[in-house]
């Protein structure tokens, strides 16, 4: 059990669109579901209405690309307020988000963009993060990003400024072990050291994907199989803790049998095969 | 002694190279470090045309029949325009793409391949579809009270539309087109069809979860039109009056009127009655 008692929910999928009406006719056992909170958000119309009928019949997590944690303009206290009433109409069990900005200035680029991780950077989110959840009244998720650069500014490995936000702000870590090393192969490090400064009692789920090797670097799309090696630092991960797994498949999505077979294959990894 | 960069600068330089026209390969170097196999300058890029990349997906989803109409590559080039011209400031972008209809007016014929009229009245279509996927719906409306009524009564009583109703009326036949699109015809032919003007009446409007296009007749617009613009069903029925004069039109009104009130209001186009 994590430090903030979230219930461990086990082996969940990412609602998408395209499998909306094979959910709501076959009512297929899966153990939970992730919902992308913009996804209902600036609507009072049918993306609601599937989503309550899911919502009635499995457990939920809100998982946003907009909250926008690091950025240096003030906290969108609309969106918040948005996101709560959301979280509180389906009743999900946590909220979360990612360790990242995505504009400045009123622009937003609708990508999770990466910090430099300097001491400035750390105390400006942790100031942030504890606004976030004082307004929720519950912990905020944080997600690790997967990035493409790195910042000249930068001075603390990520995996140690993540441990240290997380502490100072005493928030929840959402894992994403398909981040871990799509960011280890385009930065050159070893993501056993990541995994290895982790604080796993703070973290409540982990996610895992596929993603796009262009060789030169790797790309984040979650697209396609999860790869072995991701498969196998979710092992490395669910030995330190019990949190939830979810599979996130955003592109060139297959049927929802296909998809939730290829969630399953987690359980292999966790020691739950049923 | 070297100035340190503070966050807010990395990130007004960030979104401002992303967004912007051009990069400064300089800047890129000030604030990007090298890779293990790609220079700053490549490690950049990918944020950069991600930025763009994702807009433009946006924007085909919302716009696909269009796109298939200008084809990818004028559609692409017309999304980008767009996006250079409307960048994003808000969190979500349901609503990003709610300017593109009046963005094709503005547009060369030659850029377009069609009629910027035409592209726009498209558009135009379209956006009614996102927006009424994201309206409110109204469930079916019981007017069985209101027929039983005297007609004095009736005559003050108002219609109050769903959120989810849209009218237009178009120079274009472009609903004709957007099925024909839709029903695998060849996009190029159908446009030769609808881009001669053809005045159209067109219904957008969604009833549970089926969004339904519908071309009206000019007589089903003349009574529908003022009932949608809250026009009682007394002052809707005097404006009719006005402007029929041919026996044939008049015809049709009799036989039919009782007919349409009850399809529309089992359709879901009026939210109540006042």
């Amino acid at each position: 059990m994590n430090r903030f008692s979230l219930p461990a929910l086990g082996v969940g999928l990412g609602l998408r669109t395209v499998h909306y009406a094979h959910i709501l006719e076959h009512q297929p056992d899966v153990d939970w579901f992730e919902i992308l909170s913009e996804n209902f958000m600036q609507t009072r119309g049918r993306p609601l209405h599937y989503l309550d009928r899911v919502a009635e019949r499995y457990p939920v997590a809100l998982h946003g690309v907009s909250l926008s944690i690091g950025s240096t303009d003030p906290l969108d206290m609309a969106y918040l307020e948005e996101l709560k009433a959301l979280r509180d109409r389906t009743g999900a069990k946590w909220v979360s988000d990612h360790l990242c900005w995505t504009g400045v200035a009123q622009k937003n680029t609708h990508d999770l963009l990466p910090l430099p991780y300097t001491e400035e950077s750390l105390r400006h989110v942790v100031r942030r993060v504890k606004q976030v959840q004082d307004f929720l009244e519950a912990p905020l998720a944080l997600e690790n990003p997967s990035t493409y650069l790195e910042h000249t500014s930068s001075a603390i490995p990520e995996w140690e400024f993540l441990k240290e936000l997380a502490r100072e702000a005493d928030c929840a870590l959402l894992l994403d072990v398909n981040n871990v090393y799509v960011s280890s192969r385009n930065h050159g490090f070893d993501p056993a050291t990541y995994l290895a400064a982790v604080p796993y009692d703070r973290v409540v789920q982990i996610h895992v994907s596929g993603h796009t090797d262009h060789g030169t670097h790797v790309v984040d799309t979650h697209i396609g199989p999860v790869v072995d090696p991701v498969w196998e630092l979710l092992r490395e991960a669910r030995r330190h803790c019990e949190a939830s797994v979810l599979l996130e498949w955003d592109a060139e999505i297959p049927d929802f049998e296909t998809t939730h077979a290829e969630a399953l294959k987690a359980r292999a990894f966790i020691g739950e095969a049923r | 002694m070297k100035r340190e960069i503070t966050l807010r600068e990395v990130q007004v330089w960030m979104v401002g190279a992303i967004t912007g026209a051009s990069v400064d390969a300089s800047s890129v170097e000030r604030f990007v470090t090298d890779g293990p196999r790609l220079d700053a300058a490549a490690r950049f890029e990918i944020y950069r045309s991600g930025y763009r990349a994702r807009l433009v997906e946006c924007l085909l989803d919302d716009y696909p029949v269009l796109a298939k109409t200008l084809g990818h590559e004028r559609f692409e080039a017309l999304a980008t325009a767009y996006i250079d011209r409307h960048p994003s400031s808000s969190p979500n972008l349901n609503a990003y793409g709610r300017h593109f209809a009046s963005f094709c007016l503005e547009c060369a014929p030659e850029e377009l391949g069609v009629p910027a009229s035409f592209a726009s009245e498209l558009a135009a279509l379209e956006w009614s579809v996102v927006e009424v996927i994201h309206a409110e719906a109204a469930g079916p409306l019981d007017v069985g009270e209101l027929q039983r009524s005297p007609p004095e009564r009736w005559a003050r009583a108002r219609f109050v539309r769903s959120e989810a109703v849209r009218l237009h009326r178009f120079d274009h036949a472009v609903n004709r087109h957007y099925q024909a699109v839709l029903d695998g015809g060849d996009a190029t032919s159908s446009t030769a069809l609808a881009r001669s003007p053809h005045i159209t009446p067109t219904l957008v409007y969604r009833s549970d979860v089926a969004v339904w296009r519908m071309d009206l007749t000019p007589m089903m617009h003349l009574v529908l039109g003022p009932l949608l613009a809250g026009e009682t069903i007394g002052g809707a029925l005097g404006q009719v009056e006005e402007e029929v004069t041919e026996p044939a039109q008049l015809e049709e009104l009799g036989q039919n009127l009782h007919a349409w009130f009850a399809a529309w209001s089992s359709a879901g186009l009026f939210a109540r009655i006042e």
